[in-house]
């Protein structure tokens, strides 16, 4: 598991997280999500070794792979960025060629990367990420590049990816629905700190803070 | 027909002196760049400001204290350097190196840290992120060695002052053409500028040859 103690993180005076604790399993899908400069980059990126702590501690337990906000396409094909990316290359060539299929980019294989809409580039960065086995994945925004339909792809890759390695997911969102569709536990972020969390459900339907309950209608419009 | 092979002479002198005045200053100098660039800590801006000033550096002051340092009864004046190619490349590696430190480690600022970020992401190992972030920069850094190239086979000052401009042995093309300016052979002085000119157009082409990205 990742386990975080008392972290903090901090800007000179400004504290922009603050976590006094939080677990994450394996096996087990958290969602952080929480507006704009709430915190969430700065959690995974800490997480993901980025960023250094101001104070306080994480321990993990395996190998943890991360997927930035903003993941640059490498200068080489499609095909080429995820081969590039695999540690093990051990029938590569089947398992670069179903990733770009279930990701929908088979078509655009032998396309160089740099030439991606957003949208693609996303896809692509998951791919990249996926084609290694790993013991934690931290996603970062992962679809917020994507119209309906590719959002629709990468949470079912996500779903299978977590299904057969039975890794830990920490990731964010912006949306509600990506929320309930894949999270186990919801943590809700205000200002660095951890305002809220539960399951989908009980975080929706039940909030405790007034913050929370604000956010949360602000998000039923949404819905 | 001496004419001919002085000229060749003068370039042979003038391109072994550029090549390798360009590549040592981009050994030293482009990876502190990329350090430069890349990390964070107290006294950046000074070392940038101070990189930046050393750019201004006027070549016959690098070439006097090259000169001081290496005469006769200077602290290296036992290496009998002065008026040699040697001691010309190390006049202008103080030319140089500070114009590729701080082109690098602008370049590195603007782009590394995204590429960085997305490498550790994938748990590269130090080797293969230091050798993505060269591939991925190669045409800004191919920009960098060809200024380098371009600053070295242009200057005058330091190179008169410690080459000396000596026949057959530290005369190169810009100082040839100086003196033959002041022998008043205005025509061959052109000629020789003209192939300065060309010799840096080959250099351009067939270094963007190398680099290339093909288009898809
Ligand atoms: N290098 C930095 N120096 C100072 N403040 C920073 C720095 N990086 C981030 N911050 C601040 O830290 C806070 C948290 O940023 P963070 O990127 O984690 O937010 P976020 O929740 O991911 O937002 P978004 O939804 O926009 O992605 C922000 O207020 C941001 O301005
Ligand atoms: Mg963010």
């Amino acid at each position: 598991m990742i386990k975080i103690l008392n972290l903090k993180k901090q800007y000179g005076e400004r504290t922009v997280l603050n976590i006094p604790e939080l677990t994450v399993n394996k096996g087990e899908t958290v969602v952080v999500v929480g507006p704009n400069g709430s915190g969430k980059s700065t959690l995974l990126r800490i997480l993901a070794g980025i960023l250094s702590k101001t104070d306080g501690e994480v321990l993990a337990d395996g190998e943890i792979y991360y997927m930035p906000q903003q993941s640059i396409p490498f200068s080489k094909s499609v095909k080429e960025n995820i081969l590039f990316s695999a540690k093990d290359s051990k029938e590569i060539e089947k398992r670069c060629d179903d990733i770009l299929s279930e990701l929908s980019l088979s078509h655009l294989a032998n396309k160089k990367a740099k030439k991606l809409s957003g949208g693609e580039c996303q896809r692509l960065a998951l791919g990249r990420i996926i084609i290694n086995q790993c013991d934690f994945l931290l996603l970062d925004e992962p679809t917020s590049a994507m119209d309906i339909e590719g959002t629709e792809i990468i949470e079912s890759v996500i779903k299978k990816y977590k299904q057969e390695t039975g890794c830990g997911i920490l990731m964010t969102t912006h949306s509600p629905k990506q929320a309930k569709n894949l999270a186990d536990r919801v943590i809700m972020l205000h200002e660095g700190q951890i305002a809220e969390q539960g399951s989908p459900d009980e975080l929706l339907s039940n909030p405790q803070t007034n913050w929370g309950k604000k956010f949360i209608d602000m998000w039923k419009i949404d819905t | 027909m001496n004419m001919d092979s002085e000229l060749l002479q003068i370039i042979g002198v003038t391109l072994r002196m550029s090549f390798f005045s360009t590549v040592i200053s981009c050994l030293i100098g482009m990876p502190l760049g990329v350090l430069i660039g890349k990390s964070v800590f107290k006294g950046k801006r000074t070392i940038k400001k101070l990189t930046g000033t050393l750019m201004g550096l006027p070549p016959v002051v690098a070439g006097l204290i090259v000169y001081m340092l290496f005469t006769k009864y200077g602290p290296f004046g036992s290496f009998g350097l002065l008026f040699t190619v040697e001691v010309m490349v190390i006049a202008q590696c103080m030319l140089i190196i500070p114009v590729v430190i701080n082109l690098t480690e602008s370049m590195t600022e603007i782009n590394a840290k995204k590429l960085i970020e997305t490498a550790k992401g994938l748990n590269f190992s130090k080797l293969k992120t230091s050798l993505l972030l060269l591939s991925e920069n190669k045409q800004s850094l191919l920009s960098v060695v060809l200024t380098a190239f371009g600053r070295s086979i242009a200057e005058v000052g330091a190179v008169s002052l410690v080459g000396g401009n000596i026949q057959w042995k530290t005369r190169v093309m810009t100082t040839a053409i100086m003196l033959e300016t002041n022998k008043g052979n205005f025509s061959f002085a052109l000629a020789l500028g003209i192939i300065l000119l060309l010799i840096s157009f080959v250099v351009n082409i067939l270094a963007s040859a190398l680099v290339r990205e093909d288009e898809e």
